[in-house]
């Protein structure tokens, strides 16, 4: 009876495999790969291959999903005082009411038994993406306030658009909060429900607090960016002269500072920018056009005041004594 | 050079993927090959070629790297007229093989000069460069030049004028009678004393 191999009662009736150990002795699980191990995996790798990656799935899907512990995570963890009920609001996007509704009648639930009552967060996102709008107008004017108005809508308008807005959300946890009817979210719908906390914010802790709040998340999306970078200018060397005319300043000869391997594939020019003999920047170019460019560039980075040197904006947190954020000449 | 100084602030901020125009032009004025222009007139040909030595391997570029090929254009005109000092045009010399037996030939500095008055500054720079297969491409930075005269390419591509090493001493002829005069004078001889 002991020694095992197939003439085993188990694997006669049960087909469980034994391995022998030595002549007496036999052993049904063993520490090894298993054999089915490698078919296996192949198999799957060859599915894999097949059918592409499986399709991401939403996190409140996944195991260990708790959404009113999650949301008052969220809200602890950005250190600010959130009302729950309007931050459950402002996570709900009307597609997913709609995808919502039409799962409903397609399982045949009667749709005023079961009816779904939950609100939209459409105002809240219009509500806060004017604040923010707004917010940041004002925070950029008196960061710079050298800047004309078509630099602060430029600047705003990055801080505003979807990339950025997506990608602070994203990087915020919203995503997973969101409750939308694709997945994975979408920049435009994960752009409106960040703008829908921000409307949440002002309604719980007031205008104050979302002032800090898109000062320390948006605003510091700007930093280490180049103005130009941002700000597209198609013109810096008409620019700069309308700039000059405005302040009296004498307008700029452009004058060739140095150059090297001028009749190489790879030249290099330095133009400066003179206004009454005097150096207003210099910059350098591969061609002597690009070059009086880059100067005239160089030249209104001085003159907004965003330069790479300037003190840095202040991103210290809220005095206990409340003193008003948005102080002429914060940074210069 | 210039370039490196504008350029180079760039390199120890952050960089940020959007941070685009900005970061390739000042990258171009980084990386830039420079064109220096050396006048070996009256110099010791071995401080005109620690000089060249230093900017064709871009030694003198705080972005240097052995491998990154980082060196510059050298131009060193009117090598005609180095001065070595000390008896080294006749004591100093070069010597060379031509690999056939009895081919061993051994030239004073003088006549070696004579027959090629770019040779001495070539070999200087040649001996002061690593030993390595850089060498060569460095070697086809270095422009020599016996006299004065430029072709129009290279001269188009000039950006600097280096100092020379070795302050000329003026001759005698081109001093001023004013500053012969006024030069201090140790002893006034009497009118009959001969000067050997």
């Amino acid at each position: 009876m002991a020694s095992g191999y197939i003439l085993n009662r188990g694997a006669l009736t049960l087909g469980i495999h034994c391995q022998r150990v030595c002549r007496n002795i036999s052993v049904t699980q063993v520490r090894e790969k298993k054999r089915w191990m490698r078919a296996y995996t192949y198999l799957m790798e060859k599915k894999l291959k097949l059918e592409g990656p499986p399709p991401p799935k939403p996190r409140s899907q996944l195991p260990n999903w708790d959404y009113h512990a999650e949301v008052q995570a969220f809200s602890n963890r950005l250190h600010e005082n959130f009302s729950l009920e309007l931050l459950k609001t402002a996570f709900i996007n009307p597609c997913y009411l709609q995808a919502e509704q039409e799962r409903r009648r397609g399982l045949g639930v009667d749709s005023e038994a079961a009816a779904l009552v939950l609100k939209d967060n459409i105002q809240l996102s219009s509500t806060g993406a004017a604040l923010t709008k707004s917010f940041l107008t004002d925070w950029c004017r008196a960061s710079f306030p050298s800047l004309p108005s078509e630099g602060v809508e430029g600047i705003v308008g990055h801080l505003t658009s979807l990339t950025v807005v997506a990608h602070v959300a994203r990087n915020l946890g919203v995503e997973d909060l969101t409750m939308s009817a694709e997945c994975p979210v979408p920049d435009d719908v994960i752009h409106h429900t960040f703008m829908a906390v921000i409307g949440a914010l002002e309604k719980s802790s007031g205008v104050e607090r979302t002032g800090y709040f898109l000062r320390d998340f948006l605003a510091t999306q700007l930093i280490g960016k180049d103005l130009f970078d941002i700000w597209t200018v198609v013109n810096p060397m008409g620019l700069l002269v309308e700039e000059l005319t405005k302040r009296n300043i004498a307008l700029p000869e452009p004058r060739l500072i140095r150059a090297a391997g001028a009749s190489t594939v790879l030249p290099l020019y330095f133009v400066g920018l003179y206004s009454d003999k005097k150096l207003l920047a210099q910059g350098p170019g591969e061609t002597l056009v690009a070059a009086e460019e880059e100067a005239a560039r160089v030249a209104l980075r001085k003159i907004y005041g965003y330069t790479e040197n300037r003190r840095p904006s202040d991103f210290s947190p809220p005095q206990q004594h409340q003193q008003p954020l948005i102080t002429s000449v914060s940074s210069n | 050079m210039d370039g490196l100084q504008v350029g180079l602030q760039f390199l120890f901020t952050g960089l940020n993927p959007l941070q685009q125009i900005l970061h390739c032009v000042l990258q171009w004025a980084t990386f830039a090959r420079s064109w220096f222009v050396i006048d070996a007139r009256m110099q010791p040909p071995g401080k005109i070629a620690t000089m060249c030595s230093v900017r064709l391997q871009g030694k003198h570029k705080p972005i240097y790297h052995a491998m990154s090929d980082c060196g510059d254009h050298v131009v060193v005109i009117n090598t005609k007229q180095i001065a070595f000092s000390g008896n080294k045009w006749e004591q100093k010399v070069y010597s060379s093989h031509s690999g056939y037996p009895g081919g061993f030939k051994q030239v004073t500095a003088a006549q070696l000069h004579h027959k090629d008055p770019k040779a001495i500054v070539k070999l200087a720079v040649y001996g002061m460069l690593p030993r390595n297969l850089h060498r060569r491409t460095m070697m086809q930075r270095l422009h020599i030049f016996a006299d004065d005269e430029l072709p129009e390419d290279i001269q188009a591509n000039l950006t600097e004028e280096l100092p020379q090493p070795r302050e000329i001493p003026r001759k005698l002829s081109e001093y001023t009678q004013e500053e012969i005069d006024a030069f201090p004078r140790l002893w006034t001889p009497p009118e009959d004393y001969k000067m050997k």
